[in-house]
């Protein structure tokens, strides 16, 4: 546990001071920017910047899986083993979109109007709050799921990569089965009747859908890839 | 690439592979550090503490020498104070302790291969593989790092190396195996040795603590131990005497 904690921290450092998290990060901003406006009802725009985040969290795993010269991960492979190594990229990159998302969300909460959609209804502020970073955590841990099944060590070609992981960004946004559509339309849902109900269940699922993708994956990033 | 390759990694042993350029003995060093893992077979009872040390290390890390070996160190299993005070000293070792503020992206080559070696000795490795670890270091350091290395055997790690000069690691002597047509072989050595094909029981595999500490491979079926011809009575008599029996199928001294 505390290597994996080193392993995580190290591979954040990475992410970090490598400055590629920086085109993700506009991507997000520049979503935000066209989607969400100032004194727009506050469940609205927190549902926005959740599903804006999906497809950025996906490029994050990307390029934390990226980021190291293959003979640097050969030592920490060879000192913590492939799994654990595959296992804190992907946990730095989920971090990072955590980060994001939780500011995105601290921005609308701020800025949005505390009412629904009819401008009558009053949403309480910590319930808004709530729901809104089950979503923020919902969609991360899909985009996550998206990016580490979309990478190295399943699809190590950048040709493969991006329009796969394009293409299940938005498939799963729209996809009504899909735990980060359902935690999105749960908010909006809730901003047309004038509550703000937790999106448990959906968060529960993404979860489930992550960790199903990313053992499988890290038990395979054990060969070089 | 390699096929068949059946190899034993004692305890306090200096194994040297050798084999032209491109015959897979980066492979199997990656294999035997865990870096990689083989499509077919298994290798098992590898130590905990593992330490690799790549042929070619890259300075394109975001990070500066004091940092990168710090947070190394944490992955090997350190603690914090242990770790920053790992690092400091191996970067004193290596009398790079100038460099320890540089980012790694800024160092020569020669430096960078310091910080890539020391890497591997933080934490004190059990088995220790290093890919022409003394490539791109000055006189001094390759000393240190025959040193240290004599140091990690004495403490009983298992150390495997490759290196272009057959001279490395100096000071310690090691078993030599050749990489020949993706196999693995044992090279001619300077004293008289051994040869012993024996089968053993289903599944077995020569047990440790033989006479001789010989150095084996799997060979068809059975497994080839080489001892010194000195001790080969008294591993006669041990494999012929373990319980169940091993069989002994052939037998030869060479020069």
């Amino acid at each position: 546990m505390t290597v994996l904690l080193a392993l995580t921290r190290y591979q954040s450092a990475l992410l970090l001071r490598s400055h590629r998290w920086l085109p993700p990060l506009l991507l997000y901003a520049v979503l935000l920017g066209v989607g969400v406006r100032a004194g727009e009802p506050v469940l609205d725009g927190l549902g926005f910047a959740a599903a804006a985040l999906l497809p950025s969290a996906a490029w994050l795993v990307r390029v934390c899986v990226t980021v190291e010269p293959p003979a640097a991960r050969d030592c920490v492979t060879a000192a913590a083993g492939g799994a654990r190594a595959h296992l804190a990229s992907v946990l730095a990159a989920l971090l990072a979109s955590l980060v994001l998302g939780c500011a995105a969300a601290g921005a609308v909460l701020l800025a949005g109007d505390a009412h629904a959609t009819d401008r009558a209804t009053e949403i309480p502020l910590p319930q808004a709050a709530g729901a809104g970073l089950l979503a923020v955590l919902a969609c991360a841990l899909v985009g996550t799921a998206i990016g580490v099944a979309a990478n190295r060590p399943l699809l190590r070609s950048p040709a493969w990569s991006v329009p796969v992981t394009a293409l299940a960004a938005v498939a799963l946004l729209a996809a009504s089965a899909s735990p980060a559509n359902a935690a999105v339309s749960s908010l909006v849902a809730g901003s047309r009747d004038g509550s703000a109900p937790w999106p448990l269940w959906p968060c529960a699922a993404a979860l489930l859908v992550a960790a199903a993708v990313v053992a499988p994956v890290c038990l395979a990033a054990r060969r070089r890839g | 690439m390699l096929r068949d390759v059946g190899l034993h990694v004692p305890p306090g042993a200096l194994l040297r592979i050798e084999g032209a350029n491109g015959c897979g003995k980066s492979t199997l060093l990656r294999l035997v550090a865990g870096a990689d893992a083989p499509s077919r077979g298994r290798i098992t009872g590898r130590p905990r503490r593992v330490a690799y040390v790549p042929d070619r290390f890259p300075p394109a890390l975001p990070l500066t020498a004091l940092g990168y070996l710090t947070r190394l160190g944490r992955i090997h299993g350190l603690g914090r104070r242990g770790a920053a005070a790992a690092a400091d000293a191996w970067l004193a070792r290596f009398a790079a302790e100038e460099h320890a503020g540089t980012p790694l992206r800024e160092l020569s080559k020669g430096s960078c291969q310091k910080v890539a070696v020391a890497q591997a000795f933080l934490a004190g490795p059990e088995l220790l593989v290093l890919d022409e670890a003394w490539t791109g270091l000055d006189r001094q350091a390759r000393r240190v790092l025959d040193e240290a290395v004599a140091e990690r055997v004495a403490a009983g790690a298992r150390v495997v190396v490759v290196d272009h000069s057959p001279a490395r690691p100096a000071g310690v002597g090691a078993r030599v195996y050749r990489v020949e047509d993706g196999r693995l072989c044992d090279a001619p050595a300077a004293g008289r040795e051994t040869l012993v094909r024996a089968v053993g029981p289903p599944g077995a595999v020569p047990p440790d603590g033989l006479p001789g500490a010989p150095r084996w491979r799997r060979d068809a079926g059975g497994y080839a131990l080489t001892v010194p011809a000195e001790h080969s009575d008294e591993l006669l008599r041990a494999l012929l005497g373990a319980q169940p029996p091993w069989h002994i199928e052939r037998l030869e001294t060479r020069p």
